[in-house]
């Protein structure tokens, strides 16, 4: 119950922040449009899938998750700047309903920004004459949802170990990784090598590779990539509440 | 006679430093108590301890009858603090942080909606409730700071430093609102400022390097030293013995 009333002021404090708007919402958007006409300016014969549609839905709507990494982050690391989490670590709250009260309302805002980046996406579809399948959609916001998990572990790690003004550097560097290696802007399959193998060792790859798998309806491919990134998050999320936990005790050492 | 706090043998160590060294207090319940210091004497150390925010290297205190190491839980239930940085929601109004920690603390929405409006009308916060916190000048911070605090309805109440930086109207006005407090609780309120501990304290404690120097009413503090004021007997305390 004490995690709820946490999660509620935490949904507060984030939709309060016009800087939540802009970057968890704004620029998932003006990206998509931005690349679509890129798409437009590519000779067909270039054979250039990257930035078409129904493949950069998909990789815009994982690219925004990146952003909720860094609000979870810097909620974290503010509220231990503005001491807030020293008046409630006096009160009964316990590690638990720390945990619940950042974790909760982020998985919404991730829910959130999908669900636009998509809607986005169909409008575009319609202007420029293709066709996304809303199931494969649908489906794709569930497979993303490990991948929203992962980046929430980031956020919470980060923001328990960096300060205030640490946090944004240190995310930007994570979500110019995750774009890059992650198969989002650069087709990291046709070039093979290191890269590629770089690639299939982190998270990123894996979790676009299940919301494009989801999104072109592939459903028979689609388990592997669902397994790793579920492990992952797994993985994530409890060195994320152990690290939270390790840090909220050593406060009141 | 009924004691809120019962310090025995309490000791903080960070490392090889010393912050509290084996510190022996009673504190009356009812009374407005001051822990007076340079910086760095312990005082605001002890406050955390007393209040669950630092664990005792050695030693115990009792809150109201509960050990602090032993039973947290129950005092954490029982007190509240005011710490020295101003701990507000930045982005909740006035009477949305006041809700919130009404909620941490188990009050139903009923006893929550009564305790806001109790404490908004206690604290004059009518003008600024729908404002949020960050937009609220130092004063009023502090102001909330201490409203959110005490709409737990502690039985004991800490405020570390609660006028530090403040302009004197605005420290004035907060000596009017922990004035109002004497008798109803007991507040321990540590200071810099000897004329604030001087006006509204029933009892001094003076810390110097982790230790307790001297303890007692004002009267009895400037018999000990034969000063003729709080300050200079706070030098002769902190100098001399």
């Amino acid at each position: 119950m004490k995690g709820i009333i946490f999660c509620k002021r935490t949904v507060k404090e984030i939709l309060r922040d016009p800087l939540s708007y802009i970057f968890c919402l704004g620029f998932p958007i003006v990206m998509l449009v931005i690349m679509s006409i890129v798409n437009n300016s590519i000779p067909k014969e270039a054979g250039m899938k990257i930035f078409e549609l129904d493949y950069l839905a998909p990789g815009m709507a994982y690219f925004g998750l990146s952003f909720v990494m860094l609000f979870t982050c810097i909620q974290v690391s503010k509220d231990r700047t503005t001491s807030l989490l020293m008046r409630l670590h006096a009160s009964p709250m316990k590690s638990i309903d720390f945990i619940i009260g950042y974790t909760l309302p982020v998985i919404i805002i991730a829910l959130l920004q999908m669900l636009v980046t998509y809607t986005a996406a169909l409008i575009l579809a319609a202007v420029i004459g293709k066709s996304i399948s809303i199931v494969g959609i649908l489906l794709s916001i569930i497979t993303l949802l490990p991948s929203a998990l992962c980046f929430i572990s980031f956020g919470l790690i980060f923001g328990t170990l960096v300060s205030e003004k640490a946090a944004p550097g240190i995310c930007s560097i994570i979500i110019t990784i995750s774009s890059m290696i992650g198969n989002i802007w650069m087709d990291v399959d046709q070039l093979g090598g290191s890269i590629q193998k770089l690639s299939k060792a982190l998270p990123f790859y894996h979790g676009v590779k299940c919301a494009r798998l989801s999104v072109a309806g592939n459903y028979s491919e689609l388990a592997k990539p669902v397994i790793i990134s579920m492990a992952w998050a797994l993985g994530l999320y409890i060195l994320a509440t152990f690290i939270m936990s390790s840090k909220l005790k050593k406060d009141v050492q | 006679m009924a004691y809120a706090i019962e310090i025995k043998n309490l000791r903080k160590e960070y490392g090889a430093k010393v912050a509290v060294n084996n510190i022996n207090l009673n504190i009356e319940e009812g009374c407005l108590f001051s822990l007076l210091g340079v910086n760095g004497a312990g005082k605001t150390t002890t406050i955390k301890m007393l209040t669950g925010l630092a664990v005792p290297t050695s030693g115990d205190a009792y809150i109201l009858g509960h050990s602090i190491r032993e039973d947290i839980n129950a005092v954490k239930s029982i007190v509240n603090v005011s710490t020295q940085e101003t701990s507000v929601a930045p982005n909740l109004t006035v009477r949305e942080n006041l809700e919130f920690i009404a909620g941490i603390y188990g009050m139903d929405k009923g006893k929550s909606k009564q305790r806001v409006d109790e404490v908004i009308e206690q604290f004059n916060l009518h003008e600024v409730e729908k404002n949020k916190a960050k937009t609220l000048s130092g004063g009023w911070q502090r102001k909330l700071s201490i409203a959110m605090a005490l709409i737990t309805e502690p039985r004991i109440l800490f405020l570390d430093e609660p006028t530090l930086g403040l302009d004197v109207l605005a420290r004035r006005e907060l000596w009017r609102v922990i004035e109002g407090l004497k008798s109803k609780i007991t507040v321990i309120l540590t200071t810099h400022y000897m004329e604030e501990a001087e006006s509204l304290s029933d009892s001094i404690a003076i810390m110097v390097d982790g230790c307790i120097k001297a303890s007692g009413t004002l009267d009895e503090l400037l018999k000990l030293t034969g000063a003729d004021n709080l300050e200079n007997a706070f030098i002769k305390i902190a100098e001399e013995i």
